[in-house]
């Protein structure tokens, strides 16, 4: 009881001072209490895990959005994905006698942590977002990170939504249905494949059966794709929920949400995709690009699965507001738009969704060392930093950060002109060097990119800057005239 | 006197496999620094399913992967084991970092005492050890200065060569003996990654140098702008080594 009074009192005094308390008031209780999160898991009816490389927290965001229509869920926010962020979130929802309130939860839970706590909750449903190389220091390989939520399911009873794109999750997937527990695949639609052009990482590019070589039609991004194994026949399934992308819409095809014409008329569906499935909902999406594209399709899936229909999840997500650094904008002048990154897939991702905004831009990257964001920075140089000076567009680089001379030089070998690099290793310094050259250059956004310790700091020197009535549309005019 | 045409063939073996530390910026550090100065430059990414001719190439890079690729690399080195030898011997230079240095060797012990054969091209061991040797390192080398850069790996490895450099600050080859690397003819093994070669200008020189000459070809190289490249270097080392 000490431990929850403890946590409670941290909660509240940070609660006073303006802050969140995402993970230390948990901190705390558990040191007082290595046993809190049994205690309070027990008293959860039911409980959702969210697991995977990238894409967490958005698809943690999505769900709780949804979820949150039909009654209060303990979710945890911004990232605070180990132990003790799950412990802060249940203390929040724990009265002063210990007793949960909320009998629901959902959790973001990291990779190696999955195993240490399936026992203590009683998980109904796991989502697997994705595997890609991410800090690799911190679990030594990438098979680490598969046998960690392997050892965490095979803990509970719980059911699998899973990515069918990714050839490690899906040995999850197969797995799972041997087992007997339900399972939903989700998957991309073909349109989206892209032929394998550049010389890209793949994490998972070799068969876990067999050890060959997958095959693949294309890449949606990173090793996500169309991949078969010539050798032993592992391949990729049919999806159960099957999304493509139109404009800012998800196109989905799920065996829940049947149309009227398709009970009538069942094999007038097209499940080779030729644009008119007859049992597919359209459902407009609050984030943008195809990576969160895929996050909505995960959570999705798991939706229908749990009989939400296509009108509810477009009304949970009608007021969505995207999670910390998940293409936050911020009305600073000029405006600035702010991303986490962590990994090359995950940086590739977000550069594609950034260079793919109309405009030329400032692009500032903060890159930190500390042990979440990965002591080992080598991850810049599998990231696509070359789409920066291909693509074009980028008429300057800020870098900033404990290894900003590492990211200077990792642009300029990507084939950026040395003379657009500015290396500012102080973060205000940095992000106020950004936004200056942004206002010199006429008004120009900037993208921010940064990694996990930095982009808190970034997003409070961000906030500060924000402008009552920031218009960059005419902070661009005032410059032009003034010049 | 017009500078001759010089054309560099540079063979990443196996990228699909071996590509655990970002071995791409040391293709990209020796793809530029050579394009900056004139050289041509081309590099083969030789996947195991492709041919491989060593005598098409003046420099080979091997990288390291996890456990299961390297064994799949191993098999596929040991089966070419003569022609590694000779070519080897005949100064091919080699930079084999992390998993490839460990493959150059006679074995790899894995943690549960199998023995992973290796190329056999040094009289090198490496054995699994209870720790991951992990972290930011630097060592200096009598030929190309202060190399900067991280390792990760559980690997111990010992030899009887020369080292690429002695520890000032890190792990090295095994975390006893304060020797990092080996350096055998135009062969570079080392745990550094970061990646190498970007930090690191005068050993990425160096090694073009060797493979110039290996080629035939002349081997003086133009000075660079290499502001960023020091700035990087001396950041790392006043953050990361000496604070
Ligand atoms: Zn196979």
């Amino acid at each position: 009881m000490l431990a929850i009074w403890i946590g409670k009192l941290a909660l509240w005094t940070l609660r006073l001072l303006g802050r969140k308390g995402t993970s230390l008031p948990g901190q705390l209780a558990l040191r007082l209490n290595p046993r809190i999160l049994e205690a309070l898991g027990r008293q959860l009816t039911s409980c959702i895990v969210v697991t995977g490389t990238n894409g967490k927290t958005t698809t943690t965001a999505l769900l709780a959005a949804v979820l949150r229509v039909r009654g209060p869920v303990v979710v945890n926010t911004d990232g605070a994905n180990l132990q003790q962020g799950l412990v802060s979130a249940l203390l929040v929802h724990t009265d002063w006698f210990g007793r949960l309130r909320t009998k629901t939860a959902l959790f973001e839970v990291d990779e190696a942590t999955l195993p240490r706590v399936a026992a203590v909750l009683p998980i109904r449903w796991v989502v697997v977002t994705n595997l890609f190389r991410d800090q690799l220091d911190r679990y030594g390989e990438l098979d680490l990170a598969l046998a960690k939520i392997r050892d965490g399911l095979q803990q509970t009873d719980a059911g699998l939504v899973w990515n069918a794109d990714d050839p490690l999750v899906c040995r999850l997937g197969a797995e799972t249905r041997r087992q007997g527990k339900p399972q939903v695949s989700f998957g991309l639609h073909p349109d989206h494949l892209q032929p394998p052009w550049r010389d890209l990482v793949r994490d998972g590019a070799f068969c876990l059966a067999c050890g060959n070589r997958l095959q693949y039609d294309g890449f949606f991004y990173g090793q996500l794709g169309v991949y078969r194994c010539c050798h032993c026949g592992f391949a990729r399934p049919d999806p159960d929920v099957v999304g493509r992308l139109e404009s800012a819409s998800l196109i989905v095809q799920s065996r829940h949400w049947p149309s009227p014409a398709a009970h009538g008329n069942r094999l007038a569906a097209d499940p080779a995709g030729a644009g008119t499935f007859a049992d597919q909902a359209s459902i407009a999406l609050p984030v943008r690009g195809l990576y969160n594209a895929y996050n909505a399709l995960a959570a999705i899936s798991l939706l229908a699965e749990l009989g939400f229909q296509p009108d509810e999840i477009q009304a949970g997500w009608a007021s969505f507001q995207p999670p910390l650094g998940r293409m936050q904008v911020f009305a600073t002048r000029p405006t600035s738009v702010l991303n986490l990154v962590k990994n090359p897939a995950g940086c590739d991702s977000v550069l594609r969704a950034i260079l793919a905004e109309p405009g030329d831009k400032v692009l500032c990257v903060a890159i930190n060392d500390q042990a979440a964001d990965g002591r080992d920075v080598s991850w810049l140089w599998d990231a696509d930093f070359e789409l920066v000076a291909d693509l074009g567009g980028v008429a300057r680089c800020v870098t900033t950060g404990m290894r900003a001379e590492d990211m200077a030089l990792r642009l300029k070998y990507a084939g950026y002109p040395p003379g657009h690099i500015e290396c500012v290793p102080d973060l205000a310094a940095g992000v106020a060097q950004a936004l200056a050259a942004g206002w010199s250059l006429g008004g120009l956004s900037v993208y921010v990119l940064a990694t996990y310790t930095a982009l808190h700091p970034v997003a409070q020197l961000l906030a500060e800057r924000v402008v009552a009535d920031a218009d960059p549309t005419q902070a661009a005019v005032h410059r032009a005239s003034v010049s | 006197m017009p500078t001759p045409r010089r054309r560099l063939f540079i063979a990443h073996l196996y990228p699909d496999l071996l590509n655990l530390y970002a071995d791409r910026g040391n293709i990209q550090t020796l793809r530029r620094r050579c394009e900056w100065r004139g050289i041509e430059v081309e590099v083969a990414a030789v996947s195991l399913t492709d041919e491989l001719q060593l005598g098409d190439y003046h420099l080979v890079l091997l990288g390291g992967g996890s456990d299961r690729e390297q064994e799949i690399v191993a098999e596929a080195l040991r089966r070419r084991r003569a022609e590694w030898r000779a070519a080897v011997n005949d100064g091919l230079p080699v930079l084999a970092v992390c998993g490839g240095y460990q493959l150059l060797g006679s074995y790899y012990q894995l943690r549960d005492g199998r023995q992973v054969e290796g190329l056999g091209l040094l009289d090198l061991v490496t054995q699994a050890g209870p720790t991951r040797l992990i972290g930011n390192i630097a060592i200096d080398s009598p030929e190309a200065g202060r190399i900067v850069g991280f390792e990760n790996h559980s690997g111990r490895t010992r030899h009887h060569h020369q080292p690429l450099g002695r520890v000032i600050a890190g792990h090295g080859n095994n975390g006893e003996d304060g020797w990092e690397g080996v350096r055998y003819l135009n062969v570079f093994g080392t745990y550094i990654h970061g990646p190498l070669l970007p930090k690191n200008p005068r050993l990425a020189d160096l090694l073009l140098h060797t493979a110039l000459r290996y080629a035939g070809l002349p081997d003086h190289l133009d000075p660079l702008d290499d502001r960023l490249e020091w700035a990087a270097h001396e950041a790392f080392v006043a953050r990361r080594i000496e604070s």
